[in-house]
């Protein structure tokens, strides 16, 4: 399974989504994921990925604008982890 | 309606314990943020904290100390201090009309944190006698009237990190409304505890340690601000109606000038302008005072992202022309969020930068951020003539509180 994948599952069952909606272009807005949404959805990801998100919950999301630029963010904090080089700048 | 002045300042600290240390440490630019070492403090993610050099047996005896969660011997002591330099305050006074407000974030929270442990990491069943009453919210405001004998109006206010703001404003209200002769108003907060500080790590807003200097891991307006620093302390003022306090000669440190309250009504921590900038416009117009009047605005500048951004902008729809000129400081970057005691310590210190002619800095701001353009008096202390200052605290929840000060 993608990261991708994984994310819109967790997503589906976090926020009680209808998997439907959860495609990449779809932005944070549509979903209507604050920032409080995105504190706790970071620690979904951290517990499900094995990742630490050290950002605010701001910068994340001056970032992270849609569901693939998520996923993307994930992949990197996976990459830099698997290279043992701590997590990626958000 | 009556004027209110300020005749007592009690500080206890992260950059010392009496009102005049406590200056000196930020005219100076010293932090009082370091690294943790107490129990499971290891365990945090950011183990940085500004806590107060305190030891509780050079103020109260075993049996009382037993009585008291940290939070209400801090306030008990910063209280003692500013009742004790108001000198005759409590001469003459009506008690039925002398009162305490007192602001808290979390109240008793060493208490709690104490208790859970006890039942749930201990595995027992027997908790400390007084841990309702060391942690009850209300304690450190009820200890302050018990030991000064003050029968007036007693009211804790928590309203997060505006707590100990709307304290002093209130009770300035009751004042000059005619409701009370003379209060001792201010905040006091002691989160350093594990469970509080881990609470506070969940809601990813801590700052990293900073790798090369703990103490400068506070970085208010600053690009690469990452968070805030928690701190703990009390700050108390006394507050009278004008006219007693100058019949009796003592020293006046200022006159409380303004006060502000509005409620974001958007979201419960995402910070608005307009929330912000409506506290600030009410406490100017309660003070009959024009933006060119304020001389120094101490910032609630937390070292959030969202923050210092938003104050930012607040500051420069209220002020107009005038933002760009006034200095600006936050002086979390040396003591930490004080949470509900910050709004009383940063009162105190406002009062402090006013009756000295002299503007704390903003320390640990080297990384300019183009979204916040103001002089925020980075390059240290500056010596301004002052005739007014503001204090501003805004908080989770939305209550936005703004103090305005005026020279006696």
């Amino acid at each position: 399974m993608s990261t991708f994948e994984r994310l819109a599952q967790l997503l589906a069952a976090e926020l009680a989504l209808d998997p439907v909606r959860l495609v990449p272009e779809a932005t944070l807005e549509s979903l209507e994921i604050d920032s409080l949404r995105m504190i706790e959805l970071a620690f979904a990801v951290e517990d499900a990925f094995g990742v630490t998100i050290g950002a605010e919950p701001a910068q994340l999301m001056a970032r992270v604008k849609t569901l693939g630029d998520f996923a993307a963010y994930v992949d990197e904090l996976l990459a830099a982890q698997a290279q043992g080089a701590g997590e990626a700048a958000p | 309606m009556r004027r209110v002045v300020v005749t007592g300042i009690g500080v206890v600290s992260p950059l010392g314990n009496d009102a005049a240390s406590f200056f000196e440490a930020l005219a100076a630019g010293r932090s009082g943020v370091r690294r943790l070492s107490g129990r499971f403090h290891e365990r945090l993610a950011s183990p940085v904290g500004a806590p107060v050099d305190f030891d509780a047996a050079r103020h109260f005896d075993a049996a009382r100390v037993r009585m008291l969660d940290r939070v209400s011997q801090l306030a008990l002591v910063a209280a003692a201090q500013a009742v004790g330099e108001a000198r005759g305050f409590l001469d003459g006074l009506d008690r039925a009309r002398g009162g305490v407000f007192v602001g808290t974030g979390m109240g008793g929270a060493h208490a709690t944190d104490d208790g859970y442990h006890t039942l749930y990491g201990e595995g027992s069943d027997r908790l400390k006698p007084f841990t309702v009453l060391l942690s009850m919210a209300n304690a450190p405001a009820a200890w302050i009237a018990l030991e000064h004998r003050l029968e007036g109006p007693n009211l804790t206010y928590s309203t997060a990190c505006s707590s100990s703001a709307v304290a002093i404003g209130e009770a300035a209200r009751r004042i000059a409304h005619g409701e009370a002769d003379a209060m001792i108003a201010g905040g006091a907060e002691a989160p350093l505890n594990f469970g509080t500080m881990k609470a506070w790590e969940a809601l990813r807003t801590l700052a990293p340690a900073d790798p090369a200097d703990p103490s400068a891991s506070c970085k208010p307006f600053a690009k690469d601000r990452a968070g805030l620093v928690l701190g703990e302390g009390a700050a108390m003022l006394v507050l009278e109606e004008r006219e007693r306090a100058a019949a009796r000669g003592v020293h006046i440190h200022a006159e409380i000038a303004g006060y502000g309250l509005a409620t974001d009504g958007v979201h419960l921590t995402r910070p608005s302008v307009e929330g912000q900038a409506a506290a600030m416009r009410l406490a100017l117009a309660d003070a009959r005072m024009a933006p060119g009047d304020i001389g120094y605005v101490n910032a609630h500048g937390t070292g959030t992202q969202a923050n210092d951004a938003v104050e930012t902008a607040a500051i420069k729809r209220v002020l107009g022309a005038h933002a760009a000129r006034v200095p600006v400081s936050s002086t979390k970057s040396m003591h930490g969020h004080l949470l509900g005691a910050a709004g009383a310590l940063e009162m105190a210190a406002a009062i402090l930068a006013l009756g000295r002619g002299m503007v704390p800095p903003t320390r640990n701001l080297r990384a300019p951020d183009p979204e916040c353009d103001l002089d925020y008096v980075a390059e240290g202390a500056r010596a301004v003539p002052l005739g007014a200052v503001m204090s501003n605290s805004f908080a989770f929840g939305g209550t936005n509180a703004v103090l305005i000060a005026r020279a006696a």
